[in-house]
């Protein structure tokens, strides 16, 4: 990690803590999600977004572009609109037509090019597309809230706020796709230009571009200018399934990178002996910005409405704890964790979340860390003795569980023939399970310890006569040099909620709101809150958590 | 038509599934693939390897480089019954950087830094033979499992239409 070595932290916190299921599905966006770290990055770079293409007829369909420079490399959001019958708009990743769909193009598209887009990028998964594509997605409009800012402002008013609050975008996505699929542009084209480096930033900006385009279609539709602080709420929504799920789960190394870098900053801010005047009130505003933030987040689910509302209450009665006399203590960053160290894992994650918003210094640097440019370093086991030692020092989370158990094992993770989208099924009533993914990490790891005999032989001869154990000897391995890569919780366990890994990925993104449909999918709210385009210079950096007019 | 590598990757650890490779060979065999073509050695090496799963190169070379990794040498004897070109595409793949050199009988010498990531390849895309791209996919095929009404009915945006 290229980090400064001698900045004070405490200890971590461990991952028999961190990397559970039910801690994963608590946490909140910090300063280091992907979406901050990009306004940051913009900001620093003092980037102009310019509209070189406006090409939208009066009902609304038609094409723009977005162009900016930053890091010394153009790129151009194109944006194409369309007349979508409301029968067939659904969030559904299997839908064949959006409202809108877009591309992050790399440079700036002449007409041809423009025109190539534009045929294809509607047709989403069907089109085939080039590597000057580097992001490819769709969204389509929340009828309700776009229909009622149009009218308004068509009819000279500012839209209702309290609807704008309780929506929070104009147009959801359905997918970002980035990384060489339908044949954009690999990751690895531009991994290492500045500004881009980072995990997600590509898709971070085309997001916050498609959020520029929804606000200008509304107001072209409209025909007049929305409301500054309207329009700072209205983020962009993002319906997310089961097919980000398997992510955490096939990129270990990442998601160790992220899990280290955050209790990495975690435990640096844990380490600050004491505030300055300037700090405890930066720290009692964010205390009152969250509450203000848990009272606007209502959701139709009963169960996770009873949840926030156990959060709201839990929030207020912490209030003594941010009082000035109590924050100008020792250490007192680390008294407000201890605070919450017996209470929910949804008061301990906001608090974690919130305790590093002051401390930019500490913190911000590490988001340098939590790309992975080089891939898996660990070095495979020699023999089966050293194998088994490891397995048995440091997974007895994966031995513990009864396998054969129902209970243990009734669900199974597979690639759909539809979609080729992993899907999660009933092992006892659904078929299929004979295609099962490999995703039953600790199984996999429990097998393996099963038929580790006592007597040591090289790994490569028991890997010849036991071929299917080889994975679980490379996550074992990687286990050695990154603690965090695991998720500590057997995956296909009835207990096992895929909405608790989509939040935590989620979470990293940047997004808020989280608003579960099942414990499959979500929708989710991205940018609420984040600068405008003519915003960057200004407030780039203080977005967390978002309230209107904040 | 030309390719990414991510989704050669993809696809060809797909297709190593499809043919009967477990999960961790399968991936490395999709990683190997997609440099394999990248750097324009023969295609038929990859379709005859998935012709030999469940056995074959594709289910030996990742075991011997692995094997060769673990030693603490600098050097590492492997034994590789496979073509050089695809041996080369393996030792691309490894994460460290490595160079192998032909012995007698089979056997190569490999030397390993391992304190140096391995170098990056050019970005580029793939061009591949429609056969591979059609054995590929139609073995990748056998790792999907059709729908039912239950899957349906619980994938994300899980109503008829949004209209909200």
């Amino acid at each position: 990690m290229k980090d400064f070595p001698d900045i004070p932290q405490a200890p971590l916190r461990p991952p028999s803590e961190v990397m559970r299921l039910k801690r994963m599905g608590a946490m909140f966006p910090t300063r280091l999600s992907f979406l901050r770290t990009l306004m940051r990055t913009l900001a620093t770079e003092q980037v102009q977004v310019r509209r070189p293409v406006w090409d939208i007829s009066e009902a609304g369909f038609g094409h723009a572009v977005y162009s900016l420079e930053l890091g010394g490399y153009a790129y151009s959001l194109v944006a194409v609109a369309t007349d979508l019958p409301p029968d067939q708009r659904t969030d559904r990743v299997i839908a064949t037509a959006w409202d809108t769909a877009y591309v992050l193009y790399d440079g700036v598209p002449d007409a041809d090019e423009i025109a190539r887009i534009c045929a294809a990028a509607p047709r989403q998964e069907a089109a085939r597309f080039t590597e000057r594509d580097l992001v490819l997605s769709r969204a389509n409009k929340s009828v309700r809230l776009f229909s009622h800012v149009v009218e308004s402002l068509r009819s000279g008013r500012q839209p209702d706020e309290a609807l704008v609050r309780a929506t929070g975008y104009l147009m959801r996505t359905t997918a970002v796709y980035g990384n060489g699929k339908f044949g954009i542009a690999d990751r690895a084209v531009y991994d290492d230009r500045p500004g881009l480096e980072g995990p997600f930033m590509a898709e971070m900006l085309t997001v916050w571009l498609i959020r520029l385009f929804t606000h200008d279609l509304a107001e072209h539709l409209g025909g007049r200018a929305l409301d500054r602080k309207l329009k700072r709420h209205l983020g962009i929504g993002n319906s997310t399934g089961l097919g980000m799920a398997p992510f955490l789960v096939n990129h270990p190394v990442l998601l160790n990178n992220w899990m280290m870098v955050r209790e990495t900053a975690l435990a640096r801010v844990r380490a600050v002996t004491s505030l300055d005047a300037e700090q405890i009130a930066c720290v009692q505003a964010l205390y009152q910005r969250a509450a203000r933030h848990l009272a606007d987040w209502d959701v139709p689910d009963r169960s996770y409405q009873a949840r926030i509302a156990v959060l709201r209450q839990d929030w207020r009665r912490l209030e003594p704890c941010f009082s000035t006399a109590a924050l100008a203590t020792e250490m007192p960053v680390a008294r407000l964790l201890a605070h919450t160290r017996q209470s929910s894992v949804d008061l301990q994650e906001l608090m974690v979340a919130l305790v590093m918003e002051p401390f930019g210094g500490l913190v911000d640097g590490l988001a340098g860390c939590m790309s992975d440019p080089f891939g898996a370093l660990a070095v495979p086991f020699a023999g089966t003795a050293e194998l088994a030692a490891a397995v048995d020092a440091g997974f007895a989370w994966a031995l513990a569980p009864d396998y054969e158990a129902p209970d243990q094992c009734r669900q199974f993770w597979y690639v759909s023939a539809a979609k080729q989208e992993p899907r999660l099924g009933l092992r006892f009533d659904e078929p299929g399970e004979e295609l099962e993914s490999s995703l039953d990490i600790a199984r996999c790891i429990k097998a393996l310890r099963r038929d580790l005999e006592q007597r040591n032989e090289p790994l490569s001869a028991f890997l010849a006569r036991f071929p299917e154990h080889a994975l679980a000897a490379s996550r074992v391995a990687l286990g050695e040099r990154y603690p965090y890569a695991e998720i500590r919780d057997n995956l296909i366990a009835d207990t096992c909620l895929p909405i608790d890994m989509l939040r935590c990925k989620l979470a990293f993104f940047g997004a808020s709101r989280f608003d579960p449909r099942s414990d499959r999918w979500t929708r989710i709210t991205l940018c609420q809150g984040a600068p405008l385009a003519d915003e960057l210079d200004g407030r780039a950096d203080d977005w967390w958590l978002p309230v209107f007019g904040g | 038509m030309t390719w990414s590598v991510a989704e050669i990757t993809a696809l060809a650890s797909k297709a190593a599934r499809g043919a009967g490779a477990p999960a961790w060979q399968a991936a490395r065999f999709g990683q190997a693939a997609a440099l394999h073509l990248r750097h324009g050695r023969p295609a038929t090496e990859l379709g005859e390897a998935l012709t030999s799963l469940p056995d074959g190169p594709a289910m030996d070379l990742p075991l011997a480089l692995d094997a060769a990794l673990a030693t603490e040498a600098p050097e590492a004897e492997v034994m590789a019954d496979a073509p050089p070109g695809l041996l080369q595409s393996y030792i691309d793949a490894l994460p460290c950087r490595a160079t192998a050199t032909p012995g007698e009988a089979g056997v190569w010498r490999l030397s390993i830094d391992r304190g140096a990531p391995r170098v990056r390849p050019a970005p580029g895309r793939i061009s591949c033979s429609d056969a591979l791209i059609a054995q590929m996919t139609a073995l990748a095929e056998k790792t999907y499992v059709p729908e039912t009404d239950a899957s349906r009915a619980a994938g994300a945006g899980a109503g008829l239409t949004d209209n909200d």
